[in-house]
């Protein structure tokens, strides 16, 4: 088993549900193939540096998974057929020092993940909240503060 | 008597941060090995050693693979401030 670190980019056109529904897609293979998803790292819509089949926007998202060598043929091919993706780069961490760095990679990208989860727990209380936590990352702290706010009250409601 | 030598001298800034790999995602750590166009810098401006302007010179391209850095500006589609998307 090997660590890898997959980026791939979505098409700016679709919807919400629509980007969701593919990241869970490129998930799915990687299940199929039994590799092992250790993070995973929205980097959200960002503009992209150069036009991308006439796209200027892209939506990046990050896979961390430990997976062995043949399940990247089986991936890539995948994103390849996928009219969705526009982009994806698969990297591969071997070295002692490349395997330190994609722990921390994997520890940071965690933990924001636990914030964003953090935020979809508090839906149920304010409507507002996951709205802001998805458009940028700038506004995350504020979200990370609203969750930190309405967590209290969440567990109130459920006792 | 030729004139003095005026420079600084140089040195690798990633040995002096300890710097043991550079993630092409993180564009702050590598905009330094950047020009105003976004080409690699070479190392005899920019002072890195060996190990670390490899290390730079994958993140960049890999970064270019993945649209988070330009291959080129050039002045067909002009950009304002160039440097205004790494943040």
């Amino acid at each position: 088993m090997n660590c890898y670190e997959t980026l791939f980019v979505v098409k700016p056109t679709l919807t919400e549900e629509e980007t969701t529904a593919q990241i869970e897609k490129v998930k799915a293979v990687l299940i199929k193939e039994n590799a092992e998803i250790l993070a995973t790292d929205d980097m959200g819509m960002r503009k992209l540096a150069y036009p991308v089949q006439k796209n200027n926007r892209g939506y990046y998202t990050i896979l961390f998974y430990k997976a062995s060598g043949e399940t990247i043929a089986e991936l890539e091919r995948n994103l390849k057929i996928n009219e969705e993706v526009i982009k994806f780069l698969t990297v591969k961490y071997t070295k002692t020092k490349e395997m330190t760095q994609f722990n921390k990679l994997v520890a940071a990208a965690s933990k924001k993940g636990e914030l964003a989860e953090a935020s979809v727990v508090e839906t149920p209380v304010a409507e507002e909240a996951p709205a802001t936590v998805e458009t940028t990352t700038e506004e995350a702290p504020t979200a990370v503060e609203t969750a930190s706010e309405e967590t209290p009250v969440a567990e109130k409601t459920e006792a | 008597m030729a004139e003095r030598r005026k420079f600084k001298k140089k040195y690798c800034k990633y040995c002096e941060a300890k710097v043991s790999y550079i993630d092409y995602k993180d564009l702050a750590q590598f905009k330094f090995s950047l020009s105003e166009r976004f080409k690699i810098m070479p190392r005899r401006l920019t002072g890195n050693c060996k190990k670390h302007q490899e290390m730079v010179t994958i993140a960049i391209k890999r970064a270019r693979q993945t649209a988070l850095i330009p291959y080129i500006v050039d002045r067909k589609n002009v950009v304002e401030n160039p440097f205004e998307m790494i943040k």
